[in-house]
């Protein structure tokens, strides 16, 4: 298994004021598959998927990524295991406005020390011709596919997307999940954390929060649709 | 809940998270107004302090001094003023005897051997009238000391060499006198013999004493040699002058009349304020916007991080006037905080440079009261500054639509200068100058707030280095191919081949002589007049000779001018200039007359006074086979000192020194300065510090979501920190280029500009060293690049999470 979470909890403060955040989570992922966390806000999946990407550490349980396990690691192992196992796509993008398309794709190369090619990637994603430009002369949707293009570059076999249509139209969110399905595919397994359920529908399993916990961990009602069948 | 008190208390809290920035923009704003307002107190209370000073003491409006060895029966000198048609302008007046001497202040523990002079004046009825005298230590001299062997000290030479109160020293012919304290007199406020620069009290010893005492020390009973004079504060100066000139005519010895004007000692504190002034204006001023600029970006930068929020303000239908309340209580927390730390520095500053001023002159009165005005000028603008930073962010917010203000800048919009397309392999190695490029504003300002604080320290810096690379010329020129050169001066005239002056050459310590003459004088050429001092000396054969710019010396009469000299006479090598000199009469007369000479060469002393001629030329003053100073070479082991004790003995000998005393003089004197150098170094190093911490500080909340991207990536904070430290540098190299520039055209505006025509009897090259170029790289690279390493801490605490959020 790729991504496996053992009675995971995290809780946020102490005595009367804490907020718990995750509670009693359990959950394999493994590659190639295209899991959607879905939850309303404050349900707990955004921590979750920060808890997998060692962006935050679990207050109890076990959690083990890629081999690593990321509760007793250090500060400078955890460095490591982002530029080594995890990839992380944004809601905002966060491309770097200082760099063209092309030299954001090739940061991925950097940090990760990869010996990706990035106008291979860019042709990947769509955007072959457009490696000269800055993050702030494409459209939503192309910086989206740029980030995607990042997070590839980086040959990570974790992508972990936070919201990656919140941003976007729904003919633009439709071709980003069309790339992210693809690399599923390619053998990667992809986590889509989202409070739309019609994109739950796509997904190969949709892991439901509640309040912090499971309520749900299966395929989707009626089984997974096809990209072009999602309307929102 | 009303809107106001929620704005306080947001403020209060933007305040406690903030409170570093705020405190670090409230210093930079308090180290340029302080230092201007340090710099600027320091000309007003100098000025105050020399004119109350000069006036207590009577300096004298106009001076008349007989040509060399001349007296005159005492009363003449006195009769002839009182009898001018301008007489009635004559406040008051004092005869003279100005006597030239060797003084010995030597103690068990060290040799100290120098020249002087002996002032006689009346002291009876509390007198003297004009140039009267302060006490410092010990008593001054009254009416009942009249003919006794009691003189009081020079204050300057006796601090130098931290003379006791009272005790006895020795004059020529090895004459032992009593003083009975230290004094000052204004025209000792600094000491500037004749022949000389300023700042020599090292070198020379004035003593004085009652009239009688020094008629007996001369033995010239009942004569004089001198006569100053004080006049109305209407009185036509000039005027007085030119009728006294008349008058004197009728002397059978020639007469010098001076103004206080021409006393280099006066000149040289006046003209000081008048030249520190401009200066202390330049450079304050750099100092002033260098900070006012840096505080500006800063604060500018603080508010716009608080755009957003005043565009929801307006989304919710709050007024933008209410909504501009919250930043501007920022900038009005560092305006009252830089106000406060602005009295401080400049009072801090102030009292330094104070410190440093009353050390050096001894003035009756020191005036430093607090420069209200002035303080309160700049204070006005540390409060303005503030406040004009955030009216730009806060009016660029509310202007535009709440949407607009309140979407988050995603890609970073704004103006590129000049970003290339080409792709660089290693994006961790470009992304310092990208972000260096992609917000070109703020990198101007920063860069030119800096590079103005930088220039500020290498005008400091280069003018210091500038005056002692005229030193280190002038004492070049002195030693020439003999370092260890000695030169005597004589009381007055002598025959080459008296007995007084071969028994010099005869001297058991001294190898060789070569006798020499000094004249006063003064050049004129249709461009202007310039006093001077001529040397003659054997230019072919002898032990030294003048190290030359151009031309050279020949067998025809001639000048060797210095190279400003001959810039300010508008003549070169071939041209012929006038110049007027004394010439010997009879036995002990002379009288000024004019020779019209070709400029043969030039020299490169900075003092344009200094001329030289060949010996055999002597004939121009009638005074073939007569010296008044001899060149020596000491014998192998032995050192000045012992030449100066040897030859204590010979009542002839006026003053023994080395060829370099003078410039060691002026090169201590120099140093002494060093303390207010040093002052300013400080406060520029840690302007610079404060601007760079601000900036990268305020960096990383610019940056912070493209930070926790990278730490997201897996890229190490080690590695952000170098990215931030590498702009940093390159922030500072541009900076540092810019100061060493401006302060280069700073250096030559103070030293062809403003020194010409304030002190224009010096000539400084423009000379900046190596090691000040090191310390100001240093300071301007290193210093600037360090400053992100303070916002580690920060950047390692991040919460990535949190940052990465978009916040909607």
């Amino acid at each position: 298994m790729l991504i496996e979470l053992k009675d995971v909890a995290k809780r946020y403060g102490e005595g009367p004021l804490a907020v718990t955040a995750l509670a009693d989570i359990d959950l394999l992922i493994d590659q190639g598959e295209f899991v959607v966390v879905l939850g309303p806000s404050g349900s707990g999946k955004t921590t979750l998927l920060n808890v997998v990407g060692a962006l935050d550490t679990a207050s109890e349980g076990l959690v083990k990524v890629g081999g690593v396990e990321i509760t007793t690691a250090t500060r400078r192992d955890l460095f490591g295991f982002r530029a080594g196992t995890v990839s992380f796509i944004f809601q905002a993008f966060n491309l770097f406005p200082g760099l063209t398309v092309r030299e954001n794709v090739q940061f991925g190369v950097d940090a990760a020390g990869s010996a990706a090619d990035p106008d291979a990637l860019l042709s990947s994603v769509g955007l072959g011709d457009k490696g000269d430009r800055f993050p702030h002369e494409l459209s939503g949707g192309e910086q989206q596919r740029v980030a995607i293009a990042r997070a590839l570059a980086t040959g990570n076999p974790i992508l972990l997307c936070d919201e990656p249509t919140g941003e976007l139209d729904f003919r633009t969110g439709v071709q980003i999940l069309e790339l992210l399905k693809e690399q599923a595919g390619n053998g990667r397994a992809v986590l889509v954390v989202t409070h739309n359920r019609e994109i739950s529908r796509m997904a190969d399993r949709v892991v439901e929060l509640s309040s912090g916990r499971i309520i749900g961990d299966g395929p989707p009602v009626g089984g997974t649709s096809p990209v072009s069948e999602l309307h929102w | 809940m009303g809107t106001f008190p929620l704005l306080i208390r947001w403020s209060w809290r933007d305040l406690r998270t903030h409170w570093i920035k705020v405190v670090a923009i409230a210093l930079v704003i308090a180290i340029g107004t302080g230092g201007y307002a340090g710099l600027a107190s320091t000309t007003k209370w100098r000025q105050a302090s020399y004119d109350l000073s000069y006036r207590r003491l009577a300096m004298y409006d106009l001076r008349v001094d007989l040509a060399t060895s001349s007296v005159v029966e005492e009363g003449t000198l006195a009769d002839i003023a009182a009898g001018l048609p301008g007489a009635a302008a004559i406040v008051a007046m004092e005869e003279r005897l100005i006597v030239p001497t060797q003084v010995d202040v030597s103690t068990p523990t060290g040799s100290v051997l120098v020249r002087g002079e002996i002032t006689g004046s009346d002291f009876s009825g509390g007198g003297p009238a004009v140039n009267s005298y302060v006490s410092f230590t010990g008593r001054l001299l009254t009416e009942e000391d009249d003919g006794h062997p009691v003189v009081m000290v020079e204050r300057s030479f006796a601090k130098f060499y931290e003379m006791e109160d009272t005790g006895t020293l020795a004059v020529s012919g090895s004459r032992e006198l009593e003083f009975v304290g230290q004094a000052s007199t204004p025209e000792y406020f600094t000491v500037a013999p004749e022949g000389e620069t300023s700042m020599t009290e090292a070198t020379f010893a004035a003593l004085f004493t009652t009239l009688e005492t020094a008629q007996q020390l001369a033995e010239e009973p009942g004569r004089v040699n001198n006569l100053v004079l004080t006049l109305t504060d209407e009185a036509d100066r000039a005027g007085v002058a030119v009728q006294l000139n008349d008058s004197l005519a009728s002397l059978p010895v020639g007469t010098t009349v001076s103004t206080r004007d021409d006393n280099l000692s006066y000149t040289s504190l006046t003209t000081d304020i008048d030249q520190d002034q401009a200066l202390f204006n330049a450079l304050a001023i750099l100092l002033l916007a260098g900070a006012v600029g840096a505080a500006f970006n800063l604060i500018h930068r603080l508010t716009e991080q608080q755009r957003r929020e005043v565009g929801i303000g307006m989304a919710l239908g709050v007024r933008p006037r209410v909504l501009a309340v919250r930043p501007l209580l920022v900038s009005a927390e560092i305006a009252v905080l830089g106000v406060a730390f602005g009295v401080g520095v400049g009072l801090l500053i102030a009292n330094a440079m104070a410190a440093v001023f009353t050390d050096m002159i001894p003035l009756p009165v020191w005036v430093t009261d607090f420069q209200i005005v002035v303080f309160a000028r700049v204070a006005a603008i540390g409060l303005a500054i503030p406040f004009l930073a955030s009216v730009i962010p806060v009016w660029r917010a509310v202007r535009v639509t709440p949407i607009q203000a309140i979407k988050p800048d995603l890609t970073g919009r704004g103006t590129i200068v000049g970003l290339h397309r080409r792709t660089v392999r290693n994006t961790f190695a470009v992304m310092p100058l990208r972000n260096l490029r992609r917000t070109p504003r703020r990198t101007l300002l920063t860069v030119l707030s800096l590079g103005a604080a930088l220039t500020v320290l290498v005008g400091f810096l280069g003018i210091m280095d500038s005056a002692y690379g005229a030193i280190d010329t002038a004492e070049q020129q002195a030693t020439g191919a003999f370092p260890e050169r000695i030169v005597v001066k004589l009381d007055t005239f002598h025959l080459t081949e008296s007995p007084g002056v071969v028994a010099i050459g005869r001297a058991e310590s001294v190898a060789s002589a070569e006798p020499t003459l000094r004249l006063a004088g003064s050049i004129h050429s249709a461009a202007g007049e310039i006093d001077v001092f001529v040397e003659l000396a054997d230019l072919t054969n002898g032990m030294w000779r003048p190290t030359l710019t151009a031309g050279t010396w020949s067998d025809e009469p001639g000048v060797l001018l210095a190279e400003k000299a001959a810039a300010d006479l508008g003549v070169t090598v071939g041209d012929t200039v006038t110049l007027r000199h004394p010439r010997r009469g009879g036995l002990d007369s002379y009288t000024f007359v004019e020779s019209e000479l070709p400029v043969l060469a030039t020299h490169p002393h900075p003092v344009r006074g200094v001329v030289y001629m060949d010996l055999g030329h002597a004939d121009i003053f009638n005074l073939r086979g007569v010296t008044n100073a001899v060149n020596l070479l000491p014998q192998a082991g032995a050192t000045t000192s012992d030449v100066q004790r040897e030859l204590f003995a010979l009542e002839q000998v006026a003053s023994v020194q080395s060829v370099t005393a003078v410039t060691e003089a002026v090169r201590g004197a120099f140093d002494q300065i060093l303390g207010i150098v040093q002052v300013m170094v400080v406060a520029v190093l840690l302007l610079a510090l404060l601007i760079a911490f601000n900036a990268a500080a305020i960096n990383l909340d610019a940056r912070a979501r493209e930070h926790a991207t990278m730490f997201a990536f897996g890229v190490k904070v080690r590695t952000a920190l170098r990215i931030a430290v590498t702009e940093s540098l390159l922030i500072g190299i541009m900076a540092t280029i810019l100061g060493v520039a401006g302060g280069l055209v700073m250096v030559w505006w103070m030293t062809q500009d403003l020194l010409a025509e304030t002190l224009p009897d010096f000539g400084l090259n423009v000379v900046l060293r190596a090691e000040t170029v090191a310390l100001v790289a240093v300071m301007g690279v290193l210093a600037v690049a360090v400053a992100p390493l303070f916002t580690a801490r920060r950047m390692r605490r991040m919460d990535v999470p949190g940052t990465l959020r978009l916040v909607e």
